[in-house]
């Protein structure tokens, strides 16, 4: 399937989208759903021991947030690659913007590909994961 | 407890839902078999991130025998992960992990003393032997509470 958003796009082209507040429950459902029951994401009096004032949230749920802005713009099937990288904690109450800018557009192995760099930040400006992407039409071998 | 080790792990189209829905993503190849299939794929697409889920279903969960026993979790952050994929993941996959290689470093922090990486490698291959998905993982292990 060649998505439109392959012909059309333009080096520079951004999308962002915020989620106004993450609260604990976001972390619960993702340790449920995707399986990381280390304590510090979830337990309270486990978080105060390790000396924190509270729970914090996975890098791996906010980087899953983050790839929404590759799978809404070329389809999730479209994805090559993901390169995360974490920078600091996201924690209950904060607010996520989560943005995506076109780097590169070319083509390789007769494919369109772009070349993104994504980027999530909370509502102190604060950097929180920085990513890059590569995205080409899926073309079933 | 005994960890048990399953033989591949089949890729479910209500855990593909449930992560979805975890990671806040409403898009239809990913809850609705029909637009997938309408759209020509075989079922519903995993989110690409979705690997995280067969890393620790296949022992990378903090239980004993896991990718994380022997590090102090109170003081372990997660540095970074890379996602290299030869095709898409789709429910009705069954994938296994090949653990690759382990490298260990130590740098000198700033904020929390000595830190101690851990990368690892894990190849998930398909039913058929076919390379899906690469992922290249880092754990920080600091010395102390990393205060921001």
């Amino acid at each position: 399937m060649m998505s439109g958003a392959f012909e059309s796009i333009e080096v520079g082209e951004t999308r962002s989208f915020t989620i106004d507040e993450v609260t604990r429950t976001h972390f619960v459902k993702y340790a449920g759903a995707g399986g990381d029951f280390n304590p510090i994401h979830h337990d309270q009096t486990f978080a105060e021991q390790a000396g924190l004032p509270t729970v914090f949230g996975m890098g791996m749920f906010t980087a899953g947030v983050l790839s929404r802005i590759v799978a809404h713009w070329f389809g999730p099937q479209s994805v090559r690659r993901y390169k995360i990288r974490f920078s600091s904690r996201i924690w209950p109450g904060d607010r996520l913007t989560c943005s995506g800018r076109a780097l590169r557009v070319y083509e390789e192995v007769g494919r369109r590909h772009v070349d993104l760099e994504l980027v999530a930040t909370n509502q102190k400006g604060e950097e929180l994961i920085r990513a890059e992407a590569t995205c080409r039409p899926w073309q079933p071998e | 407890m005994a960890h048990i080790q399953p033989p591949g792990v089949p890729i479910e189209r209500g855990k593909i839902h449930e992560f979805a829905n975890a990671i806040l993503d409403d898009h239809p190849l990913y809850h609705d078999v029909v637009a997938a299939t309408d759209a020509g794929l075989p079922s519903v697409v995993a989110p690409p991130t979705f690997s995280a889920v067969a890393a620790f279903f296949a022992g990378g969960g903090a239980g004993p025998g896991s990718a994380l026993e022997g590090l102090d979790l109170r003081f372990l952050l997660h540095g970074g992960q890379e996602l290299i994929f030869e095709r898409p993941l789709f429910a009705g996959d069954v994938l296994h992990a090949e653990a690759g290689e382990v490298r260990t470093y130590a740098k000198e922090g700033r904020r929390g003393g000595t830190m101690r990486f851990v990368e690892t490698e894990t190849v998930y291959r398909d039913a058929a032997g076919a390379v899906v998905v690469r992922v290249i993982n880092t754990l920080i292990q600091t010395a102390g509470v990393v205060t921001e």
